[in-house]
This record gives C-alpha cells, sequence and structure tokens, in this order.
C-alpha cells in the first residue's frame, strides 16, 4: 500500500462522508509516517493536511489518542488561529474530559463568535449525548432557523425526534431535507421508511414508488427482464410489498396527509414480488446463492390479503 | 499497453524526424544552400508519428466513468448518507473495540 494509494482512499472516504474509522486509521498512520509534514513548506499539498484532520478523528473513534495527540500537535503549529483546530481540540477534549469542561469551552468559543457552525453541532451533539435532548432540540431549531440550508442539520433533527417515537416531526424534518436535495433517493427512502413507521401507508408506497423510480429509471435500453434490482431499490421493494399488504388488509385507511390510495394494488403487489424474486435470484460473484433467498420467496408467495 | 508502445513509438519517431531535420538543414547551409525543401521521408515520418501518437493516447485513455446521477448513487451507501459528521459522537465504544489487545493501552 503506497502513499499514493493511502491518500485516494482516504479522499474516496472524505468524498462519501463515511465513517469507517479503523480503515481510516490505517490508511492515515500511513500518510503520517511517510508524509513528510515536519518539511516546512508543504503547502503545495493542502489535501495531506486534510488527510491528517480525518486521522486525528478516526484516531479519537479507536481509542488510539496518542496519535490523535501526535496530529493535533502537528495541525495547530502549522494553523496557530484557525476555527477549525479549535473544533478538533474541543472533539478532542471531549473523549477524555467529562461533558461540563467541553460544554464550557464550546461556550466560551461561542460567546466570542456566536455564528460558528461546527462548535455549535459540537454544542448540540454534547447535550444529546448526555441525555438532555429537549435542550439539544431547542438549540438545533435555533441553528436551523439561521442555517435553513445546513441538510446535516435536518438529518440530525428528523433522528432525534425518530428516537423519541415521535414520527410526525421526523418525517416533517426529512420534508425539509427532501426540499433541500430533492435528488437524492438515500432521504426519500428514509422519508418513506418513516411515514410507513407513522402508519401513513398510502403516502408510504408512493414514496417507494419514487426511490424506485429514482434509482432504477436508467435502465430504458434494457429489457426490463434484464435489469436486476440492486441496492437501495431492493429495500424499496420490500417497502412496497409491506405497504401493499397492510392497505390490502385495512378496508377503509385513511391517509393522515389525505394522500390518495393507490389504484392497481393488485399489479403493484405483483411487480413488487417478481422484482423481489429475480433481486434475490441472480447469482453472486462465485455463482453462490443469495442469502435468504429461500425466506425472501416464501414471504413473498403468501397471497395479498 | 499498446496504448503506451504506440506513444513511446510515436514520440521516438518525433524525435527522430526533429534530428534529421536538423542535420539536413546543417548540411544545406555547409553546402550553401540554405532554402532547400525538406526531404518527404522526413514528412511521412513526423505524419507517421502523428498518427501513432493519436491511437497511442487514446489507447491509453482511462476507463470510461458514468456521468449519470443515478449511477453516482449506486455507488454511495444509507450509511455514508445518514453520517451526519458534524453530529458525530466521538465517545463511543470504538475505543473498547478495536484496542488491539498487545496495546496495553485503553
Amino acid at each position: 500500500m503506497s502513499l499514493q494509494s493511502a491518500l485516494e482512499r482516504l479522499a474516496t472516504y472524505r468524498a462519501n462522508n463515511t465513517r469507517t474509522s479503523q480503515d481510516i486509521f490505517r490508511n492515515g498512520l500511513l500518510v503520517l509516517q511517510k508524509g513528510s509534514f515536519k518539511k516546512l513548506g508543504d503547502d503545495g499539498k493542502p489535501f495531506r493536511w486534510t488527510s491528517l484532520e480525518q486521522l486525528a478523528l478516526a484516531s479519537v473513534d479507536v481509542g488510539r489518542l496518542d496519535i490523535a495527540d501526535q496530529c493535533l500537535q502537528l495541525i495547530a503549529d502549522k494553523f496557530p488561529n484557525s476555527p477549525r483546530v479549535d473544533c478538533l481540540v474541543g472533539i478532542r477534549m471531549e473523549a477524555t474530559e467529562p461533558p461540563e469542561t467541553a460544554l464550557k469551552y464550546y461556550a466560551d468559543i461561542l460567546e466570542a463568535d456566536s455564528a460558528n457552525v461546527a462548535i455549535w453541532k459540537r454544542r448540540i451533539s454534547v447535550l444529546r449525548r448526555t441525555g438532555k435532548v429537549e435542550k439539544a432540540v431547542n438549540e438545533l431549531l435555533q441553528l436551523l432557523d439561521t442555517f435553513y440550508t445546513d441538510v446535516e442539520g435536518w438529518l440530525e433533527l428528523a433522528d432525534i425526534y425518530a428516537s423519541c417515537n415521535q414520527y410526525d416531526h421526523s418525517f416533517q424534518a426529512l420534508s425539509h431535507v427532501l426540499l433541500l436535495t430533492p435528488q437524492n433517493p438515500f432521504y426519500v427512502l428514509q422519508a418513506a421508511e418513516t411515514a410507513y413507521t407513522s402508519e401513513d401507508f398510502f403516502l408510504a408506497i408512493k414514496m417507494f414508488l419514487t426511490v424506485v423510480d429514482m434509482t432504477d429509471a436508467d435502465d430504458s435500453e434494457q429489457l426490463l427482464q434484464e435489469s436486476t434490482p440492486l441496492g437501495i431499490t431492493v429495500r424499496a421493494w420490500f417497502g412496497v410489498k409491506l405497504c401493499a399488504r397492510r392497505i390490502a388488509q385495512n378496508a377503509n385507511m385513511k391517509s393522515l396527509s389525505n394522500t390518495s390510495a393507490p389504484k392497481n394494488l393488485e399489479l403493484l403487489d405483483e411487480l413488487a414480488t417478481e422484482r423481489l424474486r429475480v433481486a434475490y435470484s441472480s447469482s453472486g460473484q462465485k455463482g453462490e446463492i443469495a442469502k435468504g433467498r429461500q425466506e425472501v420467496f416464501a414471504w413473498v408467495a403468501t397471497p395479498l390479503a | 499497453m499498446i496504448g503506451k508502445l504506440f506513444l513511446t513509438l510515436a514520440t521516438l519517431a518525433l524525435l527522430h524526424a526533429a534530428y534529421s531535420t536538423y542535420e539536413h538543414l546543417s548540411l544545406l547551409k555547409a553546402l550553401g544552400k540554405p532554402e532547400g525543401s525538406l526531404p518527404l521521408d522526413i514528412v511521412y515520418e513526423s505524419i507517421l508519428a502523428l498518427i501513432l501518437g493519436l491511437l497511442g493516447a487514446s489507447l491509453n485513455a482511462p476507463p470510461l466513468k458514468d456521468i449519470t446521477w443515478a449511477s453516482e448513487m449506486k455507488k454511495r451507501t444509507i450509511d455514508g448518507m445518514d453520517s451526519r459528521l458534524g453530529f458525530a459522537h466521538y465517545r463511543s465504544r470504538g475505543k473498547f473495540l478495536f484496542a488491539s489487545p498487545h496495546d496495553g493501552k485503553i
């Protein structure tokens, strides 16, 4: 594993916002050892510093606080008065100190500059972690009032509400996410599943079908029989099947959001059954059968009502 | 592989044609008639170098990537989209799960 491939791997993780701390730690350690951070004037390669920041966070996650301190020292030396460094120092403090110390540190910084979004988010995170959920929600609502386009904030709000079983409010937060990022099928899927959990099956089935439309629509050149649903499309078809079952069981269902009932429910159910069968029939990499295929086939074969 | 081979050949052919032109021009200068035209084989060599270079560069190009949004979304995961790294908790079970037994550190 060379320095170049390690840097590329880290860049992919940064672009995809994943939190695979173990792998980042391994690759980042290589960058730390070979990356020649001690040499001055390494400004031609700014992404090495972002990789170092990534390594610092991953080492806090994995528990290697010695490496985290080393990285923090290097970054703080290079960028003396940076708010980003303040955030990293705060995170390091959160890992070992009691939460009151971290909250006080954040409160000091927010007094000096009340619009520091990163620090505000850390504060809300500490409040949520220590169980002060109401306070966290109020602060988060203030943050979202000020910075409406912060998708991460709306997603966090939806998650907090969902963890307190308030699925209607969670769905409302997700609707703001959908306004901000209308092209993202993952958030539509999350909204569909939240609608399903709050028993609004008409809305849920509509949104599941939207996810299928978004993720599977570029197969127009191929015949329908040849395309296999993959990834979240399978999850969406499962959702369609579940919703179809619940709608068929209850003849006078009302939708809280006044969505109209789907027409051709039996046809939708048949289509979902066929798609799931195709998804679980394709052979894997070594010709192996998909896991759970028998269970899925048995489940989709049971009749609708 | 073939692309790199063609590119190398094309570069060599071009350098050879350039050197031949230089030699030819110095010969003409030595003979005292600096207005002579370039011999045809040097011209053909340069054109060959151009064609080989074009072929080599096209074959050497990295594989094509998808440009549709749906194809990009196929590569992402739910964990990546829902990670909310700004709000992540850094006081987790990670330090107990990932500390190696030989570390002696927790």
